[in-house]
C-alpha cells in the first residue's frame, strides 16, 4: 500500500511522517514514535485504554486510521505533564490511589480531561457516564471516580 | 508501650504512581529492541483432531519470516504451565500432559505452531502460509459427556477423561456418625461458571540471546523465578545462563501466576537467533490463557436444631478443559475452605477432574475459595431456613475461635469474624432488612450475607520463601531489593512504608530495585495472599539489621552503647538526650568516605519462611433487587466489613478489596465465558461479548475495615489481594433467594436462568 506523506501535531510537537493508509493512530504514536503511553488492549474499540485527544475530542486511537488525523492536534498521556509538573487530573489520579496496574490509566485520565474541559463540574452521574467506556479490571472505579471528582474541584480552582 | 507509627498505616500514593499517570511506566509491550522480531502463534481451528502433517515450507520461504516452528522444533518434554509442579510439597498432585506446541489439538485454539517475522503484516501472513492436515476426531465439551463409556479420549492416559481422583487429604471425623447425629441436613449442588480475568493487557513476553548464548527474557509473571527454573529444565539451559525481568504488568489476577508465553518465545528466539516479542489479541489471550476453573460442587450439611453443625460433605468435578494445569491445587483449596470455614466435628471432601475439549483453565483470584463458600454459605442459608433461625445466628453459632486450626490448619490468630459480621449486620440494617415485608410489584428486595477466612499465602503447601536486601546509600536514602513484579498491588509501596518505619526514614528515601533474576535474590513470588505477610515480615527483619549496624557506628559516635538510641526523623538520636544526634546520612558518609580506613557497607539481609498463616477475614452484605419481568439482578448495596490486620496503607487496602468486590460481581452475574456447545468456539472473544463490568454496572462498593494487628504479621498486617471476592457470590445468591425465593444452578446468575428458575418455581 502506497504510504503518504502526512502532518500531525501531537503534543504540541509538529511532525511529518510517512503512513499507510492502514495504519492505526495506536500504531502510528506507539511504534513509529514511540509514544506507548498509549496502550492498546482490545484492538477493537471496545475498552478504551487507547483513548487520546483528536482536536480535543476522545478518541478510540486502535480504531481509528491515522490519516485520517492528519493536519490534527493530538494530545496523548505523554503531552499531559512536563516534567515533574504534573496535571490536577494525573495528580488526583495519583493522591487518591486511582492507579493500581496502570494499564488502562492513560485512557482513563485522557477521557477524564475531555470530560472536565466540557463539564467542568460534572456530577457523580456524569462522571460515571463518560466513564464507562473505559474498563478498569482492578479499581472497581471508586477510587478513580473519587479522582476525578477532585481533579474537577482542583481544577475549577485555578489548578490549570 | 506502642510506638506512635510515622510511615506505616499512612495514606500514601502507590509506588509508581507517577510513572503510570504519565505513560512512562513500561509494560513488556512497549519495550523495543534492536531487530526485534513479532511472534505469532498458529491455534487449531479445530476442538479435537490429530496433526497428521504441517507443511511448512512456504510460510518459511516468505521475505522477512525469521522462524517457524511446530512440534518437531520443540524440547519434547511434557510439562505443566502451572508452576507448582516446582514449588508444591505434593508432587502427587501434579500431572504434566502438555507440551509447549500440541502434537494433537484439544480445543479450538490449542497452540499447533508459531512464527517470528519483521513485521506483523508479514508474521500474519505467514501463518496462513502453514500448511496443516487434519485427522478431526468427536470432540466433547461437557462433563458429564466426557465420563461416559465411549466418549472421545482427549489424553490416552485418561480413561474416561478423568485425570485425577482425590479424596481430601487431611479430612477428619466420620460424616456418616456426623449426619446421623443431625437433626436437619441440606443438599444442594452448583454449577460455578468459568471467568476469565480478562485483564487490560494481553499476555506478552519477548525472549532474547545474547552473543554468549545467555537468555533475557521480560515476562510480566507473579512468580517469575520459578518462571526461570522451568525455562531452564525445558530448555536444558542452567539458570544462572537465564535472566527473568518481570516489572509493570497490566493485571496479574493469580492468572499471571503460571507460565504464559515464555516458552513459545524462547523456542522463536533460539530458533531465529534475533530477539522475538510474543503478544496475544484479546481473542487469543481471551481462549489462549487461563479461566477460573468451573465446577460442578455438590455438598450436604448436617446441624443440630440449634444450628450447631455436625457434619460437612463435598464432591467437586472440576472441569479442567483441555489440559490440566492447576486443576488439583485448587479443588484441595476449595476443600479446604469448604471445610475449614465453622467448627464442624465431621468433614470429608473429593474432588476428580475431568478433561474436554475447550479452553484450559488455573488460576484466577480466590483461587477456588469463592467456589466453596458458594456452596457452603448457601447450605448455611437453607439449613437456617428449614430449622427457623436467623442465617446470621446460624454462623455465628459455628465460628471458629482462637486457636482453632484454620483453612489449612495452622491456627486462627486473631477471631475478628463475629466482630465483622455484627459491625456490618449493623451498618446494612440486617434485622430491618431481613424482615421487611414482602413487596407485591415486579422488583423484589432481598438481602443476603457471607462470612469468610482467607489465608496469607500458600503455606504449609507450597515454597514461601522470600529474601530482602537493603543498602544504605551516602545521604541515607536505601535501596530494597524484592524479587517480585508490579501487578499494580502496591506491595512495593507497602514494603517501602515498612522499610521505611523500621530505619526511621521517609516512604520517598526508598528506593526500590525489583522484578530481575539478576539483582534480587530468590522470591517465591505473589500470589495466594501472600505479599504483605510474608515479604513485609522480610523487609521488617532486613530493616531491622540494617538499623541495627546504624545504630552500633552512630553509637561510637555518639559516645554510648547502641541500646541508648532511638531512630527516626533520618536520625539518630539519644533517647535520654536528643540533642545529641547524628542523621543517618552522616553516618552513611562515615562508613563510606572514611579517611581512618574504617569502611563500613550499611548492607542488610533478611530471608523469610512463614511458620504461621493468619486468616484474613470478614464478612459480605448484599442488598439486591431482582425484577421478576425481567430476570434482572440489581445489586443496591455491597458492604464488605473486612479484617486485614494492620493495615500498611489504608488505601492500597480499600483497592484492592474493592477490585476484589468488583471481580466477584461481574463473577456471579454476568461474565459469561460462551463456549459454543456444537463447536467448542469461544463466541464471548472480546469486551463486547465478554462483558466486564463497566462504571455503570456497579453500586457503590462499601468497604469497612475492622484492623486487628495479627501478631505474626509486619507491625500486624496480613493479606489482603483476594479476600474481597471470597464471599461476594454466596451473598448475591442468598439475598436473591431472600428476595425471591430462587436458588440459581448454574453460574453467571443471568436474567434468563432467574426468570427460568421464577418460572419453574410457580409451576
Amino acid at each position: 500500500m502506497k504510504k503518504e506523506i502526512c502532518n500531525f501535531r501531537i503534543n504540541g510537537r509538529p511532525y511529518e511522517l510517512l503512513v499507510a493508509p492502514n495504519t492505526t493512530l495506536s500504531d502510528l504514536l506507539r511504534e513509529q514514535l514511540d509514544l506507548t503511553g498509549t496502550k492498546c488492549s482490545c484492538g477493537v474499540g471496545e475498552c478504551g485504554s487507547c483513548t487520546v485527544l483528536v482536536d480535543g475530542k476522545p478518541t478510540l486511537s486502535c480504531s481509528t486510521l491515522a490519516v485520517t488525523a492528519r493536519d490534527k492536534d493530538i494530545l496523548t498521556i505523554e503531552g499531559l505533564s512536563r516534567g515533574t509538573e504534573l496535571h490536577p487530573i494525573q495528580k488526583a489520579f495519583i493522591d487518591h490511589g486511582a492507579i493500581q496496574c496502570g494499564y488502562c490509566t492513560p485512557g482513563m485520565i485522557i477521557m477524564a480531561k475531555a470530560l472536565l474541559d466540557n463539564n467542568p463540574a460534572p456530577t457523580l452521574e456524569e462522571v460515571k457516564e463518560a466513564m464507562a467506556g473505559n474498563i478498569c479490571r482492578c479499581t472497581g472505579y471508586v477510587k478513580i471516580i473519587d479522582a476525578v471528582i477532585a481533579a474537577a474541584h482542583m481544577m475549577r480552582k485555578g489548578g490549570n | 508501650m506502642t510506638q506512635e507509627l510515622s510511615v506505616v498505616g499512612k495514606r500514601l500514593p502507590y509506588w509508581a504512581a507517577q510513572d503510570k499517570a504519565t505513560g512512562a511506566a513500561k509494560y513488556t509491550a512497549d519495550i523495543k529492541l534492536p531487530n526485534l522480531l513479532v511472534g505469532r502463534v498458529l491455534t487449531s481451528p479445530h476442538a479435537h483432531a490429530v496433526i497428521k502433517k504441517i507443511d511448512k515450507s512456504a510460510a518459511e520461504k516468505l521475505p522477512g519470516v525469521e522462524a517457524v516452528i511446530t512440534w518437531e522444533d520443540i524440547p519434547h518434554k511434557l510439562f505443566n504451565p502451572n508452576i507448582q509442579d516446582i514449588t508444591l510439597h505434593m508432587p502427587q498432585a501434579v500431572i504434566k500432559d502438555a507440551y509447549i506446541i500440541s502434537e494433537k489439538a484439544r480445543f479450538v485454539g490449542d497452540v499447533i505452531g508459531a512464527v517470528a517475522a519483521v513485521d506483523e503484516a508479514t508474521a500474519e501472513q505467514a501463518l496462513g502460509l502453514i500448511k496443516v492436515e487434519y485427522d478431526i476426531l468427536p470432540a466433547v465439551f461437557d462433563m458429564a459427556e466426557a465420563m461416559k463409556p465411549g466418549a472421545p479420549l482427549i489424553h490416552d492416559f485418561a480413561k474416561n477423561n478423568i485425570s485425577m481422583h482425590m479424596n481430601f487429604p487431611v479430612a477428619w471425623g466420620n460424616v456418616q456418625d456426623g449426619f446421623q447425629q443431625a437433626d436437619v441436613s441440606v443438599e444442594a449442588a452448583f454449577q460455578t461458571s468459568k471467568q476469565h480475568t480478562a485483564q487490560l493487557e494481553p499476555l506478552s513476553c519477548i525472549a532474547q540471546f545474547d552473543a554468549s548464548g545467555r537468555l533475557t527474557v521480560w515476562s510480566p509473571n507473579q512468580r517469575f523465578f520459578i518462571v526461570r527454573s522451568k525455562l531452564a529444565e525445558l530448555f536444558d539451559i542452567p539458570e544462572g545462563r537465564i535472566r527473568v525481568i518481570s516489572h509493570h504488568m497490566g493485571g496479574g489476577f493469580g492468572k499471571m501466576a503460571d507460565m504464559g508465553a515464555e516458552p513459545i518465545c524462547v523456542a522463536l528466539a533460539k530458533k531465529s537467533g534475533k530477539p522475538v516479542k510474543v503478544q496475544y489479541s484479546r481473542e487469543e489471550d481471551l481462549f489462549g490463557t487461563w479461566t477460573r476453573e468451573a465446577y460442578i460442587e455438590s455438598g450436604k450439611l448436617g446441624a443440630r436444631k440449634d444450628g450447631t453443625l455436625t457434619a460437612l460433605s463435598m464432591s467437586i468435578l472440576v472441569h479442567s478443559g483441555a489440559y490440566f494445569n492447576r486443576s488439583s491445587a485448587t479443588a484441595i483449596v476449595t476443600m479446604g475452605s469448604f471445610t475449614g470455614l465453622y467448627r464442624c466435628p465431621n468433614v470429608a471432601a473429593e474432588m476428580t477432574a475431568v478433561y474436554t475439549n475447550i479452553p484450559c483453565s488455573g488460576g484466577s483470584r480466590g483461587y477456588g475459595v469463592p467456589e466453596a463458600y458458594y456452596l457452603l454459605e448457601q447450605l448455611v442459608d437453607m439449613t437456617a431456613e428449614k430449622i427457623g433461625m436467623d442465617p446470621m445466628a446460624m454462623r455465628m453459632k459455628n465460628l471458629k475461635q482462637l486457636g482453632d486450626p484454620g483453612l489449612v490448619g495452622l491456627p486462627l490468630e486473631t477471631p475478628t469474624q463475629e466482630k465483622c459480621i455484627r459491625l456490618g449486620a449493623e451498618k446494612i440494617g440486617w434485622q430491618e432488612k431481613r424482615s421487611r415485608k414482602k413487596e407485591d410489584g415486579n422488583i423484589r428486595r432481598g438481602i443476603g450475607m457471607a462470612t469468610y477466612l482467607d489465608v496469607s499465602g500458600g503455606q504449609p503447601f507450597d515454597i514461601q520463601d522470600r529474601n530482602i536486601e537493603i543498602k544504605i546509600n551516602e545521604d541515607g536514602s536505601a535501596n530494597l531489593y524484592i524479587g517480585i513484579s508490579d501487578m499494580g498491588q502496591n506491595l512495593l509501596g507497602a514494603s517501602a512504608q515498612i522499610a521505611a518505619e523500621v530505619m526511621g526514614l521517609r516512604y520517598e528515601d526508598i528506593h526500590i530495585v525489583y522484578g530481575d533474576t539478576d539483582y534480587c535474590s530468590f522470591d517465591a513470588g505473589t500470589y495466594a495472599n501472600s505479599g504483605c505477610y510474608q515479604i513485609g515480615n522480610a523487609v521488617m527483619k532486613a530493616a531491622a539489621e540494617v538499623k541495627k549496624l546504624i545504630l552500633e557506628r552512630a553509637a561510637g559516635k555518639l559516645g554510648v552503647t547502641p541500646d541508648k538510641l532511638d531512630i527516626r526523623d533520618r536520625r539518630i538520636l539519644v533517647r535520654d538526650n536528643p540533642s545529641k544526634s547524628v542523621s543517618i546520612g552522616e553516618i552513611s558518609k562515615d562508613c563510606i568516605y572514611n579517611h581512618a580506613g574504617q569502611h563500613l557497607n550499611i548492607f542488610g539481609k533478611a530471608s523469610f519462611s512463614p511458620a504461621q498463616n493468619p486468616y484474613p477475614t470478614g464478612a459480605v452484605f448484599a442488598d439486591v433487587e431482582v425484577n421478576t419481568e425481567t430476570g434482572g439482578v440489581k445489586v443496591a448495596r455491597l458492604l464488605l466489613v473486612h479484617d486485614a490486620g494492620r493495615l500498611i496503607n489504608p488505601a492500597t487496602v480499600e483497592g484492592q478489596l474493592q477490585g476484589a468486590m468488583a471481580l466477584g460481581i461481574g463473577y456471579t452475574l454476568f461474565e459469561d465465558y460462551y463456549i459454543n456447545p456444537r463447536t467448542g468456539v469461544l463466541e464471548s472473544n472480546n469486551y463486547n461479548t465478554y462483558k466486564l463490568p463497566s462504571t455503570l454496572d456497579l453500586p457503590e462498593l462499601e468497604v469497612e475495615l475492622v484492623e486487628e494487628p495479627t501478631p505474626s504479621g509486619p507491625f500486624g498486617a496480613k493479606g489482603v489481594g483476594m479476600s474481597g471476592i471470597m464471599g461476594i457470590p454466596a451473598a448475591i445468591a442468598n439475598a436473591i433467594y431472600h428476595a425471591c425465593g430462587v436458588r440459581i444452578r448454574e453460574m453467571p446468575i443471568t436474567p434468563e436462568r432467574v426468570l427460568k428458575a421464577l418460572k419453574e418455581k410457580v409451576v
